[in-house]
């Protein structure tokens, strides 16, 4: 079996009345950069929480490295809230080693991290301005790096290229994937899929409070057939009955699904009745697709109080 | 048609009268005075009691032959019969003379068992008086008491002319004491009621700027709290650093003289008692704060710390009240109560160690608050768990067996 950074099964939440998470499990393999999907209030966070013992389930099982007592394994742990925070008249230095040091770090090997840290993610000019200076990009960095200083066996990264501009982002994404080398399990929530298509290795798909879908990036994304683009030489209203049901006209193009049996023979009758072939693309839909189909369908429907 | 100006301005004011009124925090605020005229109450007897424990204490003392007694005491009830109050001069202690009626005399000051203000001896016609510094009308009164009985006795014409001396005390005195107590009270009251507030607010800024959160994940919330505890400890220690090194330095600065009333202030357990007053002072301000901070974690809004700061100042005095009146009498049930009483120990264990000269009850005492601190701060963590986080505490025993 492989080895498991976190496991949960069952966990449940209830706010009140509203149950924030209905039995969610999760298996997330050591090594990997696992990725929890899913629409704004879908109890991410919350699971989140749960699995680092931040807040205790109603129901269910936790495991987080080894430990079914998560608060046991903080120090291994690395963590950046939803809510980011961080006190702003800290020198940023200071605010990554306090950090740091909260996990166990020592203060002195802190700072001296969170100099090459700034160093090598291009805030190296900013280590000893306060945070209060730093625009809400770069504090958010900072305390990224915060979360990652202490070396962390996991990572855990809610929401975490919110607010960042496409270059921070990608900064990140480099950050992420230099954990994942470095041997660190890393596990984070977000709402955006082009990020998740590119870094995660599996993901989980939440929604109303429960695990709609859980695989690779791929097996989501083969969860929907094959598109076709289909651009006709001589075009004609008559190629619409020729293609299938759901054929959409673009322009002079055609967008349709692709047929159970292949395109082969479809392209063979239209190349016959003479209409040609200025363009084709058969295209896997992408991982937004997915997530709209996967959550769009069900979650949307039973969960009405999420769209009131 | 109301101006649109006022309009404005009433919707503003009946949003914020609301936010202000419907919190629970109101209704305590709007309740404190009800207490603070309760203990107001305590708080006005015990500091009376205070002053008189020192006043009821002492004593004239008249060595005069047992033939004189007689008439001694009916021109005491006389005289004293122009006071509005019996206590307003100590009462009178009469003695027969035995042998040397002079020593006899200084030998009362120096006696533990009574305190004498004042002591008259020698004939009544001329009789010495010996009285302690600051005892200035306790010896005018016995000369005046030794005029009167010659009057009545013999012809009103007759006139005593008495000599006084004036006698310095080194021993400790029971009200020297008693002032001690009471001033070693008010010393920790005052500044933990100047201090421990600031803990309030302490765990609002980490909920206002998010940083609870990265606490929160890292650490157990009881050591948050307690963080937070030791955090504010450390600024009030600086307060009282600075202003402690001051006020040592006082009698120093000032003229000879000014500071000799400071003496006057005596302690039981002897050269202990500075560590003594600095330990309950620690606690003290540990096991207020401590309330404190729970209670301010669960306040949402700066507006409800503002309103918390009343019945948090009400509370201290509470906890003053009980013990200076523990100052003032010592082996009363309220003393016993105030000593017990987590929160009021500190004070009137510092009172306790300037009556009572045992040392052990202060070990179970440092013990017995450190024992609340704790609690304290388990409960606030707790409520702050439920409450804010909105979960419950880790169900480490059960889940363990299971």
């Amino acid at each position: 079996m492989q080895q498991l950074a976190v496991s949960a099964s069952g966990l449940v939440k209830r706010f009140g009345d509203r149950r924030a998470v209905d039995g969610v499990g999760i298996a997330v393999p050591k090594g990997l950069i696992y990725g929890v999907l899913g629409p704004n209030g879908a109890g991410k966070t919350t699971t989140l929480r749960m699995l680092l013992g931040i807040i205790e389930p109603d129901e269910g099982e936790r495991t987080l490295l080894g430990s079914r007592f998560p608060r046991d394994r903080s120090d291994q742990v690395g963590y950046l809230p939803e809510e980011r925070g961080l006190y702003p008249n800290m020198k940023c230095r200071e605010a990554i080693a306090f950090m740091g040091a909260l996990r166990g770090l020592p203060w002195a090997t802190g700072r001296k991290r969170a100099g090459e840290l700034l160093e090598s993610a291009g805030l190296g000019h900013a280590a000893d301005d306060k945070i209060r200076k730093l625009s809400k990009g770069m504090a958010q960095l900072v305390q990224l790096l915060g979360s990652v200083v202490h070396e962390p066996e996991l990572l855990v990264l809610d929401e975490p290229f919110s607010g960042l501009d496409p270059v921070n982002q990608e900064r990140l994404e480099l950050l992420i994937r230099g954990q994942r080398d470095r041997g660190a399990t890393i596990l984070f929530s977000t709402h955006v899929m082009a990020h998740a298509e590119r870094l995660c290795e599996r993901i989980s798909v939440i929604a109303g409070g429960k695990v709609r879908f859980e695989g690779t990036v791929d097996e989501a994304r083969a969860l929907l057939p094959l598109r076709a683009r289909y651009t006709p030489h001589h075009d004609a209203d008559a190629i619409g009955a020729m293609l299938p049901d759901d054929a959409v006209r673009e322009g002079g193009s055609w967008r349709f699904t692709m047929p159970d049996g292949g395109i082969e023979a479809l392209l063979v009758r239209l190349i016959d009745a003479g209409h040609g072939i200025s363009g084709l693309s058969i295209e896997r839909p992408g991982l937004h697709d997915a997530f709209v189909r996967i959550v769009g369908a069900e979650a949307l429907a039973d969960q009405p109080e999420t769209i009131a | 048609m109301m101006p649109r100006f006022l309009r404005q301005a009433l919707t503003i004011a009946r949003r914020d009268l609301t936010a202000t009124v419907m919190t629970p925090t109101f209704l305590l605020f709007l309740l404190s005075p009800l207490l603070m005229i309760g203990f107001g109450i305590i708080g006005g007897l015990s500091g009376q009691a205070a002053g008189a424990a020192g006043e009821a204490r002492q004593v004239l003392v008249a060595i005069v032959p047992v033939d004189q007694h007689e008439d001694l005491r009916a021109a005491d009830r006389e005289l004293r019969s122009v006071f509005s109050r019996d206590s307003a001069r100590p009462r009178l202690q009469l003695e027969a003379p035995q042998g040397d009626a002079a020593r006899q005399a200084r030998a009362l000051f120096d006696s533990d068992a009574i305190e004498a203000a004042a002591v008259l001896y020698g004939p009544l016609d001329h009789p010495m008086v010996l009285r302690r510094a600051g005892a200035e009308a306790e010896g005018r009164y016995l000369a005046a008491l030794a005029t009167q009985t010659l009057r009545a006795a013999h012809a009103p014409d007759v006139r005593s002319t008495a000599r006084f001396e004036i006698i310095a005390v080194q021993a400790p005195t029971v009200s020297g004491r008693g002032q001690a107590a009471y001033f070693s009270t008010f010393a920790i009251f005052l500044v933990t009621l100047m201090l421990s507030g600031q803990a309030v607010g302490a765990m609002a800024e980490e909920r206002s700027n998010k940083v609870i959160e990265i606490l929160a994940a890292a650490v157990p919330l009881e050591s948050v709290f307690f963080g937070k505890l030791l955090g504010a400890f450390g600024s009030a220690l600086l307060f009282v650093a600075f202003w402690g090194t001051l006020i040592a330095n006082l009698p120093k600065l000032l003229p000879a003289g000014m500071g000799s009333g400071l003496s006057d202030l005596s302690v039981a357990v002897g050269p202990i008692f500075p560590l003594l007053l600095i330990g309950y002072f620690v606690m003290a301000y540990l096991l207020q704060s401590a309330v404190f901070l729970g209670i301010g974690a669960l306040a949402s809004t700066q507006r409800e710390i503002q309103m918390l700061s009343l019945p948090i100042t009400i509370f201290q005095f509470a906890m003053f009240g009980m013990a200076s009146y523990a100052a003032g009498n010592p082996e009363s049930w309220v003393a016993m109560a105030a000593e017990i009483m987590p929160f009021s120990s500190p004070m009137a264990m510092a009172a306790r160690a300037a009556n009572a000269p045992e040392l052990w009850p202060h070990a179970l005492a440092f013990a017995w608050q450190a024992l609340w601190v704790a609690i304290t701060l388990t409960i606030a963590a707790r409520l702050f768990r439920r409450g804010v986080l909105k979960s419950g505490s880790p169900k480490r025993g059960k889940k363990a067996v299971a």
